[in-house]
């Protein structure tokens, strides 16, 4: 009964004329990133972060989240008509999408793609609305030490998952966390590395790290060859499903929006994970796995179920726990801090409006996709014609101006420009920005965690191990550490390894 | 890889380059940890976790070197092979000129050469449709934010913008 006052109550705040705007705003630039290739949601949301700054944090919020879920529904559009991925979570999608779009159904494959993101996106929320509360309460009682061990276990999740080798992926998180820890220290308040610059003062800013890492280096790397392009030029007709196409993507995703939700949830796991995970499973479970790869429609509804399950499971950790478990939701977290708001257990007691009120916005958006999608797909496919050459100047001079207005500060604009170009010759040498990201806006906790949870024990690391929820994390995290040293476990890294960033 | 993009204990083994550079950046985090006071494990100080964290850079770095040198790593080269390396070389050069001409010049004036630079030096535009955009997208983006967001962007030294 609770939850279903809880529910009214959220609508009633979603359903207010503004936050319908941002809710609108952020499902279409969310397809737009989406479906556009070379930009995903972590550049676009990094982009308009200090533009939630203009309105109440609810309406930043509705605005943020949408553009996440709506990158999940508009990155299969590209997948399937142009055979490339729009954003990472689509890699997949391409496989068998493409090949249906070939044959002549890039109907049939955009309408599953579209009703099986619905359904999953659907499905997430009413289990993030059931599961969130309950884990919430749970979570008053943890303590410094559990904090610091679940960041622990996401950071290595995410080095574990993250294409490459998983030193130089644990090496990018310690750099992280260094990054992070720039500025006053929060206990002393002693500068660190700052080398006497007032700018550094207050650390380095989030936005020009991940607009540098991911926005920047991004284009130094397309820039470096002509992305080609298949176009689909067919009229694409019956966007519905028929019966046949209905009982063989059933099963998939069902089995997707459960599948994607549980990694959703996980720290350092999200949509791209939980797409490549339904990928293999449905292929594992077809009674005719050589279709797979030439255009069978399971390969489509699985992942694209997963993805948009994953992307509302991912809400849980940073609603409940204030951890964000993945590099999106890093910045999810940014919003709210930049409108003084900490998300964690406190969150859906202390602002029931808010809490309630984003996950009401998010079945709205979801309607908002469904309604926006299937008839708009020709409008997107023409903005798939305007050339990279064009295109990719005015990311540009956006991610400058998106840095510029997030802290009225040149300096911002030289940190986002270096980061970028430290970006691509990461990239040139095999290391991934993702781990990096995430132990930034992690580090400052894990430390802040670690040291008062010293204090607390007085010195006494066996604190780590006696708690339980801190022992199994950190026996976890041992695990998938040693995992490569063995020769089957690596093999099977290597399989789901991989690439965060795109 | 053949063999002449695979080398082990060479100096254009990428993945040597990668790991020593990892290496130098761990000794200097460890360094500044010591500097700030490491303080006691039951009062950890400022530069307790700089310190332990610059330690496992130091570990993983030198993993990468060690598996560098037993494994081999593709060769610098190889990384740019098959790839138009003056490219994104000519990006990094504009944007670097644009961050020192950004705040003398203000953000119109050093934006519109930018944009101009990029549209026509990487992937050439025709000039028909360079020039318009190159003046007209920062021109209609600086009168969004200073008109109606009231965002004040850098107007440099001739006050223009």
């Amino acid at each position: 009964m609770d939850t279903l006052v809880n529910v009214a109550h959220g609508f009633g705040v979603a359903l207010l004329p503004i936050n319908l705007l941002y809710c609108f705003i952020g499902v279409f630039i969310g397809t737009l990133v989406g479906v556009l290739p070379g930009i995903g949601p972590i550049s676009a949301m990094s982009l308009l972060l200090p533009v939630t700054l203009s309105g109440t944090p609810e309406s930043g919020i509705i605005m943020m989240a949408g553009i996440y879920y709506g990158s999940m529904y508009g990155g299969s559009t590209t997948s399937i008509l142009v055979n490339i991925p729009g954003e990472a979570a689509s890699v997949v999608t391409c496989i068998d999408g493409h090949q249906m779009a070939k044959q002549g159904r890039a109907g049939p494959a955009l309408g599953i793609s579209a009703f099986g993101s619905f359904i999953a996106g659907t499905f997430s929320l009413v289990a993030l609305m059931l599961v969130a509360p309950r884990l919430a309460n749970i979570a008053i009682a943890f303590g410094p030490a559990e904090y610091f061990s679940l960041m622990v276990l996401g950071l290595v999740v995410l080095t574990f998952l993250t294409q490459g080798s998983m030193p130089k992926a644990l090496l990018m998180a310690c750099i992280g966390v260094v990054l992070g820890l720039i500025g006053l220290d929060s206990i002393t308040a002693q500068p660190r590395l700052t080398f006497g610059r007032m700018e550094l003062i207050d650390g380095i800013g989030l936005v020009p790290v991940v607009m540098g890492l991911f926005g920047v280096a991004e284009v130094l790397l397309n820039t470096e060859q002509a992305i080609k392009r298949d176009i689909i030029n067919a009229k694409i007709t019956q966007l519905l499903p028929n019966k046949a196409d209905w009982q063989a993507s059933a099963g998939p995703v069902a089995r997707g929006t459960l599948l994607g939700f549980l990694l959703g949830i996980l720290p350092g796991g999200g949509a791209v994970v939980a797409s490549f995970a339904s990928y293999a499973l449905e292929k594992r479970l077809s009674k005719t796995p050589e279709r797979f790869g030439h255009g069978a429609i399971e390969g489509v509804a699985g992942p694209e179920s997963a993805n948009n399950a994953a992307a509302g499971g991912a809400f849980i950790p940073l609603m409940t726990l204030g951890i964000p478990p993945n590099v999106v939701m890093a910045l999810l977290l940014g919003a709210f801090v930049i409108h003084g708001l900490q998300p964690g257990p406190l969150l859906i007691t202390q602002n029931p409006g808010l809490f309630w009120g984003i996950v009401a916005s998010m079945y709205i958006g979801n309607v908002m996709l469904l309604i926006l999608n299937l008839p708009l797909i020709g409008m997107w496919v023409q903005l798939l014609k305007l050339p990279y050459n064009i295109l990719f100047p005015l990311i540009i001079l956006f991610t400058i101006l998106g840095v510029y207005c997030s802290s009225n500060n040149v300096f911002d604009v030289y940190v986002m420009i270096a980061f970028g170009i430290i970006g691509y010759f990461m990239r040139k040498l095999g290391f991934e920005p993702a781990p990096l990201v995430l132990a930034f806006v992690l580090g400052p906790m894990m430390e802040n965690n670690l040291r008062k949870s010293l204090i607390l024990s007085q010195g006494d690391l066996w604190t780590f191990v006696q708690r339980p929820i801190s022992a199994a994390c950190l026996a976890l995290a041992l695990g998938l550490l040693l995992a490569p040293l063995l020769p089957a476990l690596r093999k099977k890294r290597e399989l789901v390894a991989l690439d965060e960033g795109a | 890889m053949n063999d002449q993009t695979n080398v082990k204990l060479r100096l254009n083994n990428s993945e040597l380059w990668g790991g020593l550079i990892g290496l130098a950046l761990g000794g200097f985090v460890i360094w500044q940890g010591v500097k700030l006071k490491l303080g006691t494990i039951n009062d950890p100080g400022s530069g307790y976790v700089l310190f332990y964290t610059g330690i496992l850079m130091c570990v993983f770095a030198a993993s990468i070197v060690i598996s560098a040198i037993t494994e081999g790593g593709p060769t610098l080269a190889s990384r740019w092979e098959n790839v138009s390396w003056s490219k994104p070389l000519l990006v990094i050069v504009c944007l670097t000129a644009f961050s020192f001409a950004l705040e003398p010049l203000g953000f119109l004036l050093s934006s519109i050469p930018l944009m101009l630079l990029l549209l026509r030096l990487i992937d050439p535009v025709r000039w028909t449709l360079a020039i318009p955009i190159a003046a007209l997208v920062p021109l209609g983006m600086w009168w969004v934010l200073k008109r109606l967001l009231l965002i004040q962007l850098p107007s440099g030294l001739f006050g223009i913008g």
